[in-house]
């Protein structure tokens, strides 16, 4: 479980450029769910994710994974419980490393490490495994590095890391937006076929209102740092776009001007 | 052409740079860390090793705290970026600064002669070989088990997690590897090398200098990147020879370039002769790729 509570930061504070990015952000996702974020460009999708991989501190309110207060740790003190997919596919993994050292990164993620060789023998079976559920043949390129790779097979590839061990949470970025349709569509559907297969809990900023419809178990929609609605179960079935929309406009009472939101 | 002593003398200064390039590897390539703390720490190894064996120190503990020393001041440089904030390559050059002061400090003079002392190499004489071959077999010992040593870490889980946090810091840091501490203990093992370079150069020429260290950054960057020319570099072991490959080879050019008496060069020209080869080691691999590129177009 993890649970943000009234969470605020202002980038630029006393500047001219000040920017409230959250403004009492608050959120708690239970154990399983898939929670589907949207919002408009600078609604504060990927500030709050980032709040939560411990990339950006917050002024104040509190960030608690696990019963245990995270708000004050670092990324790689948060790692153990915070598994995340980047939306660039370069940003996920080293192109200069093979596909099995940074495999190996991961198998690591949030534990200790020591100078034992980093690539185990009993590694490789478990590598190859998970690699030829992607059907993109990389289980026999195992030696390759990552640099070889296209951007949809690396960032199934950080997927694939991101869930080689258990989490408390797993962030996606906006993690198919920067792949082309197909690819994304199949980025997509193997992010639900991990989800669902390892019963994780997962927060997933996406830009298209109907994949946040079609995708998880519940809709939390941001604007201006804030969570403005949040639906799921029986209310959420068979919603549409225009309905969500609607709740949108109900909620605030102004129309929704971001194109992308509505040709997503 | 050379002369045997002039040969092996360029082996010997070469193997030398070796452990050098080892270090600017480590923080050049492998931290993405411009670290120029190696003209101070290359002294600094001199000098600490020199006093503690002029005090009747074990030649080999003298050593071995030579490299201490170098490890500390890389450490106060990668400090300095991690808790200080400030920018690498001036983080650097402000301990490099430093340490032309420590080094005096170190000495309280500005060189010391080990000619009379006994150094590391000094047992080694009396294994019957050439004068000018001993210094050649101890330090290729050195550098190869340098050389495993540090293949074996790149390989570790704590070599990879350094090796991730040069090449892709915020993927690093989403998999739990403390990126700063992996600076810290990068940039020191770079300058513990490059101490130990500094200890030995000291014995086999039988004095520290404080000046000693001027340039040293720029040798070794020609080291590494003629290396990295001439052995491509694509997989750890092949960065590391490529390090002592690319200084063997630098010195004997050197060597080479103030013998040759045709073309007229003399010792004062030796910086002019390192900055033309690090500018052709940094072109030439372009012209290569690109006279490769057009002869492959053309069997295409």
């Amino acid at each position: 479980m993890i649970s943000a509570t009234d969470l605020r930061l202002t980038f630029g504070k006393g500047t001219p450029l000040e920017n409230p990015a959250l403004r009492g952000m608050s959120l708690t996702v239970n154990q399983g769910e898939f929670v589907t974020v949207i919002g408009s460009n600078g609604a504060g999708k990927s500030t709050f994710l980032n709040a939560l991989a411990g990339e950006v501190m917050v002024d104040s309110g509190q960030i608690i994974v696990d019963n245990q207060d995270v708000t004050r740790l670092p990324t790689h003190k948060r790692a153990a419980r915070v598994a995340r997919v980047f939306q660039d596919p370069l940003a996920g993994t080293c192109e200069n490393l093979t596909i099995e050292e940074n495999l190996a990164l991961a198998i690591k993620r949030g534990q200790r490490r020591g100078l034992s060789g980093a690539v185990k023998k009993q590694y490789l079976e478990r590598f190859r495994d998970s690699l030829s559920s992607l059907k993109l043949g990389l289980e026999n390129r195992l030696g390759d590095k990552m640099g070889l790779l296209s951007g949809g097979q690396r960032q199934a590839v950080s997927l694939l890391m991101a869930s080689l061990t258990p989490s408390s949470i797993l962030l996606l970025d906006e993690h198919t937006a920067a792949l082309d349709p197909k690819t994304a569509a199949f980025v997509l559907e193997l992010t639900q076929k991990i989800i669902e297969e390892q019963k994780l809990t997962a927060l997933m900023v996406t830009h298209s209102m109907k994949q946040a419809l079609e995708v998880g178990s519940r809709t939390v929609m941001l604007h201006q740092g804030q969570v403005v609605f949040d639906i799921a179960g029986k209310e959420r079935e068979g919603l549409e776009v225009k309905d969500l929309l609607g709740l949108f406009e109900q909620q605030r009472g102004l129309k929704v001007d971001d194109d992308s939101l509505l040709l997503g | 052409m050379l002369s045997e002593i002039a040969f092996y003398g360029a082996l010997e200064t070469g193997l030398i740079y070796g452990l050098v390039a080892f270090g600017i590897y480590i923080s050049f390539r492998v931290l993405d860390f411009p670290d120029l703390t190696v003209d101070g720490s290359f002294p600094l190894g001199a000098a600490v090793a020199a006093m503690l064996i002029i005090h009747g120190w074990n030649p080999w503990i003298a050593t071995g705290a030579a490299v201490l020393a170098g490890m500390a001041a890389g450490a106060v440089t990668a400090l300095l970026n991690v808790k200080l904030k400030i920018l690498n390559l001036l983080a650097s050059i402000l301990t490099m600064i430093a340490l032309y002061s420590v080094n005096l400090r170190v000495m309280g003079r500005p060189n010391v002669a080990l000619l009379t002392e006994e150094t590391v190499l000094t047992p080694w004489y009396d294994l019957g070989l050439a004068f000018h071959q001993v210094p050649v077999l101890l330090f290729a010992l050195v550098v190869l088990v340098a050389l495993l040593l540090l293949w074996r870490f790149m390989k570790s889980e704590v070599g990879l997690a350094m090796r991730a946090t040069g090449a892709n810091p915020r993927m690093a840091r989403a998999q739990g590897i403390a990126t700063g501490a992996m600076i810290v203990l990068g940039v020191a093992l770079s300058n513990g090398l490059v101490g130990l370079a500094g200890a030995l150069f000291a014995q086999s020429q039988g004095a520290a200098d404080v000046t000693m260290g001027v340039g040293v950054i720029v040798i070794g960057l020609a080291s590494l990147i003629g290396g990295e020319a001439l052995v491509t570099p694509s997989s750890v072991i092949r960065a590391l020879i490529a390090c002592v490959v690319g200084a063997i080879i630098y010195r004997l050019a050197i060597a080479f370039a103030l013998n040759a008496d045709v073309l007229g060069l003399q010792a004062q020209d030796l910086n002019l002769i390192t900055a033309v080869l690090v500018t052709l080691a940094i072109v030439l691999p372009g012209v290569r790729n690109s006279v490769v590129g057009k002869l492959t177009r053309k069997k295409a």
